[in-house]
């Protein structure tokens, strides 16, 4: 199937790439410190650092300071009023509450007074929310009212899912096309630059062995740093893979097959470095938050989710996860199926269509 | 017998200021090229001597006219031609990582052929260089090491575009000494200069090129008697400096 200089000059791109220590770390470095991260915190936001001012002695007071301190959602600091409003400015605090001297449950001029530097508005209604629930449970603890409704969360697909396990396959599937592209599109560039494509292309090679080896070596190099990747977070972080390992190493060579076309094409339009750069940038970094690689694609704006679905990186990452996270199978995801081919066909027909030797080696 | 058959090639490229306007690099050129013979193109720059050595090499399209390496047509049959030809670029660069020994392996695979990288390498003079990589290298030593890689088929033919340019005197009468020994063994070779020393010593004939056309060509010897006797005062003296000067003029180029 494959000819001998095909293989020769695979293992030389092979050889080439295990030389170049630099690029291989900084390409694991990414992945690594993203499922470092998020695996320390579950995916859970931090609790907010608030401020506490207690100047009344009643009940409802103390009851309030307890309930707001075992709220895990806060991490409180009790203290006088002009120390906490001083944290507040140079950033120790998010918020700070404080109870005014005559808190009573029935009063009305007992208002909780809320220190807050508006432009953190992320954790605004955070922490409104909170406090409003806070002062209604005591409402009732005091009126001895139970509550009308309790909410259960308990996940449909009954399996524990934490973020870092959403997240994995999102970030392989990441790497994956920024692997893929780089090796077809941004070497090819580099190599007319140099001038190196002008000499092979003198030799009696042809264009189909240089593409087949460069393919091979990128497929094996990928399916390296995968694994790396891979080993790391179900050794260290405990993440789990539910599908087959076989399903999920096709679904990465599939990915990476339409990368690598997409690839060839870029470098065969792109005439300089830099401008494969921006190209390939413009093709990479929308699709790194439209494509659901860090959150669902469902939190997308309603009206991008059509152009969003039919995205090359939506597609894979939504075959990785499906192996990864739902325990599926190809059989079982037909739309991605269409989808990883109809981009394999467009990407492939596209590559041979743009990538003619006189013309990049030129 | 010609091992190299040129006839009125032409290679026209656009003007990108004018739509319409197209201009030829190279212009009707015609020439032969004996088996075993040094053969030097002679021009000032962008006379499109490298354009003429690049439509022999099959790296640019021949517009018009045809042209005939060992009796094979470049335009009908190029891979056969590449298997026969070595050529050294202008620019020669190589992959990154690899060391000098593992160059010519991955060459002699390109032609699909076993190459021993030693006898190669000791052939320019380099063997101590066989576990450098190509960044290590001097100018000389990375011009000779290029002639390396275009011997590892051991070609019938071998185009050298622009060899001593930008090396120091030593180093440039070093290559002369391997391209005559090469030629030595009846290899056919074809260079582009602008070096007149070059020509004239290295050269068994020359044909000297200006502004996409062929303007003479002839030996050394023969084209120094017939262009440089002018100006008279000093015939003697003249060199083929004399002669390019005469017939391309004496204004700059860039």
């Amino acid at each position: 199937m494959f000819s001998k200089i095909q293989f020769h000059l695979a293992k030389v791109f092979l050889k080439i790439f295990l030389r170049d220590r630099q690029s291989i770390i900084f390409s694991l470095f990414f992945p690594f410190v993203f499922m470092g991260a998020f695996s320390f915190t579950g995916g859970e936001v931090d609790p907010f650092n608030i401020g506490l001012v207690n100047n009344s002695t009643s009940i409802v007071a103390k009851n309030f300071s307890e309930l707001i301190s075992s709220d895990s959602l806060f991490n409180v600091t009790k203290g006088n009023e002009k120390d906490l409003r001083s944290g507040l400015i140079n950033g120790e605090q998010s918020a700070v509450i404080i109870i005014p001297k005559d808190f009573q449950l029935n009063s009305i001029s007992g208002d909780l007074r809320l220190l807050l530097d508006k432009s953190q508005i992320r954790q605004l209604r955070s922490i409104k929310e909170s406090l409003g629930q806070s002062l209604l449970s005591i409402e009732r603890e005091l009126r001895g009212v139970e509550p009308m409704f309790v909410l259960q969360t308990e996940d449909v697909k009954a399996r524990s899912l934490r973020y870092v396990d959403f997240l994995l396959p999102g970030i392989l599937a990441f790497m994956i096309m920024n692997l893929s592209i780089a090796g077809s599109g941004y070497n090819i560039v580099e190599y007319r630059r140099r001038g190196i494509l002008k000499r092979l292309f003198v030799t009696p090679i042809q264009p189909k062995d240089f593409i087949i080896s460069i393919v091979l070596a990128r497929l094996l190099i990928v399916i390296m740093q995968i694994s790396v990747t891979l080993s790391f977070a179900i050794f260290f972080i405990d993440v789990k893979i539910l599908g087959s390992f076989l399903s999920l190493y096709i679904m990465i060579i599939l990915g990476s097959s339409i990368f690598l076309c997409l690839g060839f094409c870029l470098g065969s339009i792109a005439k300089t470095q830099e401008s494969v750069r921006a190209v390939g940038g413009l093709v990479t970094f929308p699709q790194l938050f439209l494509s659901g690689v860090f959150f669902p694609i469902s939190s997308m704006p309603e009206i991008i989710q059509p152009i969003i679905h039919i995205l090359p990186l939506t597609v894979v990452v939504k075959g990785m996860r499906g192996i990864a996270n739902d325990g599926l199978s190809f059989a079982d995801m037909n739309i991605v199926l269409i989808g990883i081919v109809a981009w394999l066909v467009i990407s492939f027909v596209l590559a041979t269509k743009l990538f003619v030797w006189k013309k990049v080696a030129n | 017998m010609s091992i190299i058959k040129v006839k009125n090639l032409v290679k026209t490229y656009r003007l990108p200021e004018k739509i319409e306007g197209s201009f030829n690099a190279v212009d009707g050129v015609s020439f032969s090229i004996e088996r075993g013979e040094i053969y030097g193109i002679l021009g000032p720059n962008g006379a499109g001597k490298t354009t003429t050595l690049e439509m022999l090499e099959g790296l640019n399209d021949i517009d018009a006219g045809a042209a005939y390496i060992d009796g094979l047509s470049v335009m009908d049959e190029p891979y056969k031609v590449k298997k026969i030809i070595g050529v050294q670029l202008q620019a020669n660069e190589y992959f990154d990582g690899l060391t000098l020994g593992e160059l010519i392996i991955l060459f002699g695979n390109l032609y699909q052929v076993k190459v021993i990288p030693d006898k190669l390498l000791e052939r320019v003079n380099l063997l101590d260089k066989l576990h450098a990589k190509p960044a290590d290298l001097s100018g000389g030593q990375n011009q000779r090491f290029s002639i390396a890689c275009a011997l590892v088929n051991d070609p019938k033919i071998l185009f050298l575009d622009e060899p001593t340019t930008g090396l120091d005197p030593q180093a440039k009468r070093n290559l002369w000494n391997l391209v005559l020994e090469l030629n030595r063994s009846e290899m056919t070779i074809v260079l582009t200069t602008h070096n007149m020393e070059e020509a004239e010593t290295l050269c068994h004939r020359i044909g000297i090129m200006d502004k996409g056309k062929l303007i003479a060509e002839d030996t050394p010897q023969n084209l120094i008697t017939q262009y440089a006797s002018d100006p008279p005062v000093a015939p003697l003296h003249g060199n083929i400096e004399d002669v390019f000067l005469a017939l391309t003029g004496h204004g700059l180029r860039d």
